[in-house]
């Protein structure tokens, strides 16, 4: 079985695994990181979602051969990394019901307001149209994603 | 009840000399509580919550029920809390574990809160008065004298106090008094109050446990291929290519199925692509959807089994100056939870432990054991957070998968259903047609209204007798249960045996029922030039009928829909190709409702923008809670308005996941207000309720928009033109 790099939340880890092996599984599998949620493995529900960067991606869609030599944020290091103003406005607007889609909903969210954009309602639905909520925690997302952003504008 | 039996009882010893105070609850009356002594036979009782106060302070709440979103870990020990005057952030909040204690923890019906609301309340106040007696003891003053606060007793004349854990000794040795006074509601600090969600911080940073993120060392992973049609059996097996995929460890016949386990869920996968198998269907291979639905379309003009009759609609049809009729349709739906089916097993020694997201933990155990063939005390249930329930949770099957599965290869075992897997060997709600008619008479009032459903029994668990004298009363939701009056009225149900799962669903058969009336009587609203709100108020305006079932609360339905048409601004002028439409409902004959979808057509795309909902669930234990409730109701809804149906052919499932079946996304989603009357003199359920008036409203709002009329589940592209 291959050998791979890659770092998740600042930490390196080398990872034996096959090639194909979605990044998904690696996280939750290998690396013990259950944060990052399975919801459908075919990029149609953004359960999994993680940040590489300001970017958020599917990590049911990356193999673990591309995903090598990279550099990943998932929902465990969110807070370390810069995201706790979201956690806050997530816990302060009661957005989760289940709570199963709320770590990609958290870091699709935190990676749109580092990316500097306008938060308003056209800028949330373009960054988080693709997460599915069967709870419908929809209407407090919208409200937590802009009250974060309002957060962090306080906080510079 | 044996008085006798309504004691608490202190186990002390078992609290590390703390406070343990215990309640049972009979659950086979839906508020009817014992308190049952633990020494007892508990046969005839269903333990219920564990309330226990440790030295140090930490208040322990065990929860007899599962957390699956809609708030039970908050909402239930808030009850607790409220009389014992518990300092909320020193309150500690476990799932208990089914058994002798807790024979009951099955979470359904939106009942958890309505049938505790009193139990969990005299619990905490009585183990209250307890801290309050050992205090005063101590200080050698009159209990009258000392007041609580949060995790304290204070004596104002003196000044003393004493945190609850430092009197958790002296409490547990105090007899535990019959009776407590529970507050004035103008005293709850908790009750009625916005109180956040507890597991909040840990849903936000990962930590918090579902089923899936069970991890057990040596635990392997295992996918499982079933027959693409229900109760086909397996015929060939070649599972060379499955075994030498890498990481691949065993393929393991598990009943009909096969199970390909693996080091890590992708090589279960990846195994089980490499699967080489011939399946002999059986008999539903030749089941189709679109041949059903005709079927019970045709079904729906026969006569079936009479749920309710009142004078004589027939004649009354027959004889009226201006007749009605529509059928309505609605499709299979199926749950899909964001979290799909899975569960962990370790069967060792004898005994199984089973790590899963349940609705009915009980069951759970219960139904492993018997597969094992062991007692059922050997069964251990950990109940993780579910992620989704929507009645889905309430089969266990994958717990009996992987409980076959651990014992077939001696190691714990995870098992994963895909998301293909969810959506194509769940239960479903079942489909139905809705002949409905009305008979007017020469001044356009309603002379006969007439309901007849042809659908198929529900076989989730225990088959329903398809002769069972009660068939209409089981299955039609809002159509046996119509609030309003007529002079003559008749519903019926025609049975239409369909040879799939079919099961419980958020809501039940309210969806499916409320949303044909609440439609015609739109219909009959317009064809008769009255305001859709005025009809209603009018068929309502007698007050309380004579039938305490169906016709108890028709005053507290008229409320509500009163109260929505005000916030909606009923009435008032829209833009052409805009349009308000109304549903309410009576649920179960306690939770009114009412709802005013507010859409836009425009180019065939319906767009809603607004949902105004009124509740009158009684008294609201938590704001916050109940509004989630109804957002979440009103998106539940919308996705079986809007999204995707299951349908069949050649007995197989054609939905794959997400991208064929649709649900609500968040662009799609209303701006949803939830308005209050507690008009019930206790709170009512909550959870289920506010789906059953969504699919109704929102297909009136598109009539108003539109003057198109549908009357079908889900609205397809071709309908809007």
């Amino acid at each position: 079985m291959p050998t791979f790099r890659l770092t998740v939340n600042g930490v390196p880890h080398e990872v034996q695994a096959p090639a194909d092996m979605p990044l998904l599984w690696v996280l939750r599998d290998l690396l013990g990181l259950t944060g990052t949620k399975y919801g459908c493995g075919v990029g149609s529900c953004a359960a999994c979602t993680v940040r590489e960067g300001r970017e958020a991606l599917h990590s049911c869609l990356l193999t673990i051969g591309d995903a090598a030599g990279r550099s990943f944020l998932t929902i465990e290091g969110l807070a370390a990394a810069g995201g706790s103003a979201v956690q806050k406005a997530w816990i302060e607007a009661d957005v989760a019901h289940c709570g199963y889609c709320q770590p990609g909903m958290l870091l699709a969210a935190s990676a749109l307001i580092e990316r500097g954009a306008t938060i308003d309602d056209a800028a949330i639905d373009a960054a988080l149209d693709n997460h599915l909520c069967r709870c419908g925690s929809y209407p407090r997302i919208r409200e937590a994603v802009k009250r974060a952003a309002q957060l962090r504008r306080g906080a510079r | 009840m044996n008085p006798s039996r309504r004691e608490f009882l202190k186990l002390g010893a078992a609290a590390a000399g703390g406070l343990l105070l215990e309640l049972a609850v009979d659950g086979t009356l839906r508020a009817e509580v014992a308190f049952a002594a633990r020494s007892e036979s508990v046969d005839a009782f269903r333990p219920f919550a564990w309330l226990a106060i440790e030295p140090s302070g930490r208040t322990l709440i065990t929860i007899g029920r599962v957390e699956m979103g809609q708030g039970t870990r908050t909402s239930l020990p808030m009850l607790v809390a409220e009389e014992l005057d518990a300092d909320w952030s020193l309150v500690e909040v476990e799932t208990a574990m089914p058994g002798p204690d807790f024979q009951d923890m099955r979470t359904s019906g939106s009942w958890s809160v309505g049938g505790r609301y009193g139990p969990l309340r005299q619990m905490g106040a009585r183990a209250r008065a307890m801290l309050v007696a050992a205090a005063a003891a101590r200080w050698g003053v009159s209990p009258d004298d000392c007041v609580t606060e949060p995790g304290r007793v204070r004596h104002p004349p003196s000044g003393r106090s004493l945190g609850y854990g430092a009197l958790a000794p002296d409490a547990a040795r105090i007899p535990v008094p019959p009776e407590a006074a529970l507050k004035q509601p103008a005293q709850f600090r908790l009750i009625g109050h916005p109180v956040a969600r507890r597991d909040a911080p840990r849903i936000v940073n990962g930590s918090a446990g579902y089923g899936l993120d069970v991890r057990v060392p040596g635990m392997r992973f295992a996918s499982i291929e079933r027959c693409s049609v229900t109760g086909g059996r397996l015929r060939t097996l070649d599972d060379s290519a499955a075994r030498h995929v890498p990481g691949v460890r065993d393929v393991v016949r598990v009943g009909e199925a096969v199970a390909v386990v693996g080091d890590h869920t992708w090589a279960a996968l990846a195994g089980r692509r490499a699967l080489r198998t011939t399946w002999d269907e059986g008999t539903v291979a030749s089941f189709d959807s679109r041949a059903f639905r005709l079927r019970l379309a045709e079904a729906s003009n026969g006569r079936g089994s009479l749920g309710r009759s009142v004078g004589d609609a027939d004649a009354a049809l027959a004889q009226a100056a201006r007749r009605l009729e529509a059928l309505y349709e609605y499709p299979f739906f199926v749950h899909a939870p964001l979290e799909p089916m899975n569960a962990v097993a370790h069967v060792r020694d004898g005994r199984c432990d089973l790590w899963l997201g349940t609705q009915a933990p009980n069951w759970a155990q219960e139904d492993v054991a018997r597969r094992l063939a062991i007692d059922p005390a050997k069964v251990q249930v950990h109940v993780q957070l579910l992620g989704g329930g929507f009645g889905r949770r309430l089969g266990v099957e994958h717990a009996i998968e992987a409980a076959e599965l651990s014992r077939a290869i001696a190691a714990p075992v995870q098992v994963v259903w895909t998301r293909e897997d969810d959506m194509r060997h769940g239960f479903f709600q079942p489909a139905a047609a809705h002949r409905m008619s009305a008979g007017l008479d020469g001044s356009g009032r309603i002379a006969s209204w007439r309901h007849c459903e042809a659908s198929s029994a529900q076989n989730f668990r225990d088959r329903i007798d398809p002769h069972d004298p009660d068939l209409a009363a089981i299955h039609m939701w809002g159509g046996v249960d119509n609030p309003y009056t007529y002079p003559a009225m008749r519903a019926e149900f025609v049975l239409v045996e369909a040879p799939i799962p079919l099961g419980p669903w958020r809501a039940v058969f309210a969806p499916s029922n409320v949303m044909a009336r609440e439609c015609f009587l739109d219909e009959i609203a317009h064809a008769t030039g009255k305001d859709p709100v005025t009809l209603r108020l009018d068929l309502l305006a007698a007050g309380e009928g004579a039938d305490p079932r169906h016709e108890a609360t028709r005053s507290r339905l008229a409320a509500v829909i009163r109260l929505v048409a005000e916030k909606a601004g009923w009435g008032r002028a829209l833009p052409s190709g805009r349009g308000l439409g109304i549903a309410a409902h009576v649920y179960d004959g306690e939770t009114t409702l009412a709802q005013i979808a507010e859409v836009s057509v425009a180019k065939g795309a319906l767009r809603v923008h607004r949902f105004v909902c009124a509740i009158d669930c009684g008294p609201v234990v938590n704001p916050l809670g109940l509004a989630a409730q109804v957002e979440s109701a009103v998106v539940w809804g919308l996705s079986q308005t809007l999204g995707g149906e299951i349908t069949f052919r050649n007995g197989r499932i054609e939905q794959t996941g997400f991208g064929d079946y649709p649900i609500l996304r968040l662009s799609e989603t209303p701006t949803i207000e939830t308005y209050t009357i507690a008009g019930a003199p206790r709170p009512l359920g909550a959870g289920e309720q506010p789906v059953a008036p969504v699919a109704a409203a929102a297909l009136n709002a598109v009539f108003a928009a539109t003057g198109k009329r549908i009357r079908r589940l889900p609205v397809a592209s071709g309908d809007l033109g």
